[in-house]
């Protein structure tokens, strides 16, 4: 049935739909909307879970390894500074190997104190082993949130849904919200393959010396390499019920493409309707949205931006003393490849700043004049 | 223990190592890492350290919250005969260091106390067993307050026991001089039925004197003088002859013998005797004024009963004391002296002397001398083989006799007439099996807090539960407030001023039970187990186990982190160091 829903209720519905049975978050704008509404389905019966309050998102992430350890499914949503908090935690749950889902609202990090869209934040926790999931409407979120779970319980490892700030999480739009009995065939109840037994305790997660800690870690990077695969599969059986699908990355007018854009979020639907404008002036453009961030799905991109003349990608986020963080993982992910098309790199749109369809206008004559790219990311709309 | 990496089988081969113990963690015994220990250690609550009694009030709340009346009847009764009474008519001291107070509102304990005692009134399961006789026998003397609290402990002790009273019927001051818009008839006679015993027996309109005494030697083996202050003060002025006694009248109107009394009525004297004689008054269709020589703040009645009287319509004349008075034609005047504060205090209260020759009067239908009643002179005595808080013996030939009640007490109420007469068996008893020299010794280990109260039930069952006897007060900065959001007092339900002062109606009425469990459910418990549990939820061991009867730690696996003792809501568990 659609709704017109906001963003943030996207993610709750999607909670609610797979039978989630443990919720814990701590409050902080952009994200709050979302546990606000969860909060209220615990209280009126609409889901059976417990939500647990607590006084911090490092907390809240602990309750979640609790409970997830036991076996059960588990949901938390954060932003921001609250991320960072629960940085720890994030690598204890990928550790661990706990299918925990996480909803992040892409905001900035102070200071200036800025509550506004940006990528610093997710980015930031690359390294963590989670898989991330960029989300640009409505409709992916929900879908995705609902392919999270049975993604993070088939690998065993953690998944962060990442939505913009407000671009998103505050916007409302028509969102088609599955029936329970589809989502319950999609996505059955939780077999954990590892889970706390009051009638045979024991422990997990205690010391790996040497000996062992290593082929542990090798464990995950190798879970983390079966994910594309696993994702794929996923999304097959989600679009057999539901009709709809997105890939690890999602090509718009690629296929004859010399100029492809690369990026992640809302900002590629303004990107679109840059490329439609500039198709329309005989430019051969294109845009290549990623939604899989981790693991980087670097077969699907090599694919597509091979055939391309110059690969344009925009960052909503800066690694400061290198520059936009999709760029250096696009260099890595092509240097190996046959065809190498130069990457310029462009940092935009931090701090919930607009990137408008003239923005892309500019980086398009910036690239379409230069040989080569720049070696610093180039600034894009500063206030000069 | 032996760690494992352990790979499981997956259905889609995705691989997953993690470390994981092959058995439990039975093996790690933290409980080597202590150098502190836990204990469950209960202590006393400033409630029942501020109790005459010294009743378990905290127990008393947690049985009540939890609707089971018999376990709060039990233990009221363990220690207050007559709770419905008590409920009605004791000054709560515990309110006043109720710890609750500095979070928001006292608990309303006496309102509690009531619906229990009323409980009981209306259970015939609450009936009580007494156990056998023992073969002594003792001789009380008056069935007030304090003689009522004799018989009721002293035949817990197996004790026979003779009540001898002057009037007709049981009760003394409850009977006669609590109004009974405060106390009903019906609930002090079906109280007084707990007393209704083989082993009891009482003589009505039956009078004895000092003299008398020495010859109940060959029928008793102690006695027990209660028979209270019923000796008028006399206001020592002139026209005193014209004044009608207010604890005599007190006595007429309960009894519906009272003569009419109409027109403005002056009621002199600012204790609890001139209110409840002033408030009775009114409810007569008189129009009495309180004279008292200080002010309001200096009146020795309660303040919620000084309260109660205003609110009522009462006035209130401060600041003048009666000289004279005179009977005129149609009225009576009384010369009052105006008094003046002298900036010195005594007992913590402001004294005054007359302000020069400035005098006034007043003109009134009738005057009520209600300045209290004195002992009877024949009891008197200040050569004692015992003295104590509430009671004190001396020992005629070998016949020991206790002076209970108010013949000993500086604070006369109801409740303190009730310990004394506890008091006083309990030294009788000491007295028999132990001897004089013992007594330090008992009353150390059935003292409640830092005393004077004495507990019943630790005396009977010979210190059992130490909890009473801990003179550590629990006080508020050791209740955890994070469990207890603030929740106001449950609102007390009284008759309206104009359906109150129609008739001699209760004023306050009873707690219904789901107000009942609201204002329980308030008390924090302080010191007091209520198996909440949040000590074995939040031990990071599982060493706190729960065997459905007891609550214990395994001392294998406690690692002495001391996060039960500092999450434990109501101070019952300490942190000791390891022997």
């Amino acid at each position: 049935m659609k709704q017109v829903l906001e963003g943030s209720h996207a993610v709750s519905e999607a909670v609610r739909l797979a039978r989630t049975k443990v919720i814990s978050a701590y409050p902080i704008t952009p994200q709050t909307h979302i546990v606000e509404a969860l909060s209220e389905y615990c209280a009126d019966g609409s889901i059976d879970a417990r939500f647990i309050c607590v006084e911090s998102e490092h907390s809240a992430m602990a309750s979640c390894i609790g409970a997830s350890s036991v076996g059960v499914r588990t949901f938390t949503a954060s932003s921001s500074h609250g991320l960072a908090l629960m940085h720890e935690l994030l690598h204890w749950a990928a550790g661990a190997r706990l299918p925990i889902v996480m909803a992040e609202v892409n905001r900035a990090l102070g200071p200036g104190w800025n509550i506004w869209m940006d990528q610093s934040d997710s980015l930031s926790q690359r390294d963590t082993g989670w898989i991330q999931l960029y989300c640009e409407t409505g409709q992916e979120v929900l879908d995705t949130m609902i392919q999270a779970y049975r993604l993070a319980e088939t690998v065993n490892l953690p998944v962060m849904v990442v939505l913009d700030a407000f671009f998103l999480s505050h916007t409302y739009e028509p969102v088609d919200i599955p029936d329970q009995a589809s989502v319950d065939k999609f996505l059955p109840s939780f077999e954990p393959r590892i889970s706390l037994d009051l009638k045979h305790p024991n422990a997990i997660g205690q010391m790996a010396p040497p000996a062992y800690y290593m082929e542990m870690r090798h464990s995950i990077q190798t879970a983390m390499q079966s994910v594309l695969k696993h994702f794929i599969e996923i999304e097959c059986a989600f679009e057999k019920i539901f009709g709809r699908t997105y890939g690890p990355v999602t090509p718009f007018a690629c296929d004859d493409a010399d100029y492809i854009f690369v990026m992640a979020g809302t900002s590629a639907s303004t990107c679109r309707q840059a490329i439609k404008i500039l198709r329309e002036k005989g430019h051969k453009a294109g845009v290549l949205k990623l939604k899989m961030f981790r693991p980087f799905p670097y077969q699907f991109i090599r694919k597509y931006l091979s055939p391309a003349k110059k690969v344009i990608v925009l960052d909503r986020n800066c690694s400061f003393g290198i520059g936009g963080i999709f760029a250096q993982e696009l260099r890595t992910a092509m240097y190996a490849s046959e065809k190498q098309p130069p990457i310029f790199s462009f940092i935009s749109g931090l701090g919930g700043r607009d990137v408008s369809v003239e923005h892309f206008f500019e980086m398009f004559d910036l690239v379409e004049k230069a040989d080569q790219p720049e070696d610093e990311s180039v600034w894009i709309g500063l206030n000069h | 223990m032996m760690n494992q990496s352990n790979q499981t089988q997956s259905p889609n081969n995705v691989s997953l190592l993690i470390s994981q113990s092959r058995t439990n963690t039975l093996g790690n015994k933290t409980g080597t890492w202590r150098f502190v220990r836990p204990t469950y250690k209960e202590k006393t609550a400033p409630c029942t350290n501020a109790c005459p009694l010294g009743i378990d009030i905290a127990k008393v709340e947690m049985y009540a919250s939890k609707k089971d009346y018999q376990n709060a009847l039990n233990t009221l009764l363990m220690e207050n005969p007559f709770p419905a009474v008590c409920g009605r008519v004791c000054f709560h001291p515990c309110e006043s260091a109720c710890n609750r107070q500095f979070l928001d509102q006292s608990v309303g304990i006496h309102h509690i106390e009531r619906f229990v005692g009323n409980w009981g009134l209306n259970n015939i399961s609450s009936q009580l067993n007494y156990p056998a006789l023992n073969g002594a026998k003792i001789c009380i003397i008056g069935a007030g307050p304090a003689g009522l609290s004799v018989a009721y402990f002293a035949r817990h002790l197996g004790y026979r026991c003779d009540i001898f009273e002057k009037s007709s019927r049981p009760g003394g001051l409850l009977m006669s001089g609590i109004p009974s818009y405060r106390l009903p008839d019906r609930i002090l006679l079906d109280e007084l039925q707990r007393l209704n015993n083989d082993g009891i027996q009482f003589h009505f309109q039956h009078t004895l004197s000092m003299e008398q005494l020495k010859s109940l030697k060959q029928h008793y083996d102690a006695i027990f003088l209660c028979c209270g202050d019923d000796a008028p003060i006399s206001l020592k002025i002139i026209g005193e002859h014209l004044t009608i006694d207010g604890l005599n009248l007190l006595h007429q109107i309960r009894t519906q013998k009272a003569p009419p009394i109409e027109g403005t009525v002056a009621v002199i004297g600012g204790g609890n005797t001139a209110i409840d004689v002033a408030r009775s008054l009114l409810r007569m269709g008189a129009n009495p004024i309180i004279v008292y020589r200080r002010t309001r703040k200096e009146m020795p009645a309660h303040p919620h009963e000084i309260e109660a009287a205003l609110d009522e319509g009462i006035a209130l004349k401060e600041c003048v004391a009666p000289t004279a008075i005179e009977k005129k034609t149609h009225f009576q005047q009384i010369t009052l002296q105006i008094m003046k504060a002298t900036g010195n205090s005594r007992d913590g209260r402001q004294t005054y002397v007359p302000d020069d020759n400035r005098m006034e009067t007043m003109q009134v239908n009738h005057v009520i001398s209600a300045i209290g009643a004195e002992m009877d002179i024949m009891w008197h005595n200040d050569q004692w083989d015992l003295s104590l808080s509430h009671c004190q013996m001396k020992q005629i030939g070998d016949l020991p006799v206790f002076w209970c009640g108010d013949l000993t007490t500086s604070e006369k109420t109801v409740t303190h007439a009730f310990a004394s007469g506890k008091q006083a068996v309990i030294s009788l008893d000491v007295l028999r099996n132990s001897g004089i020299d013992k007594m330090a010794t008992y009353f150390n280990q059935c003292q409640v807090g830092d005393g004077p109260a004495l507990s019943f039930e630790m005396y009977h069952h010979e210190g059992k539960r130490a909890k009473l006897n801990n003179n550590d007060i629990v006080q508020f900065d050791r209740v955890n407030t994070a469990y207890f959001p603030s929740i106001p007092a449950t609102q007390v339900k009284k008759r309206s001023k104009e359906n109150s002062i129609s008739s001699f109606e209760e004023v306050i009425t009873d707690f219904d039970e789901s107000q009942m469990i609201h204002e329980a459910s308030r008390c924090f418990n302080c010191g007091t187990c209520n198996d909440c549990d949040t000590c074995r939820i939040f031990c990071p061991e599982m060493a706190i186990q729960w065997d459905q009867e007891n609550r214990y730690i395994l001392m294998d696996y406690c690692k002495g982190c001391g996060i039960c003792i500092e999450e434990c809501p109501r101070d019952a568990m300490d942190l000791e160091v390891e022997p």
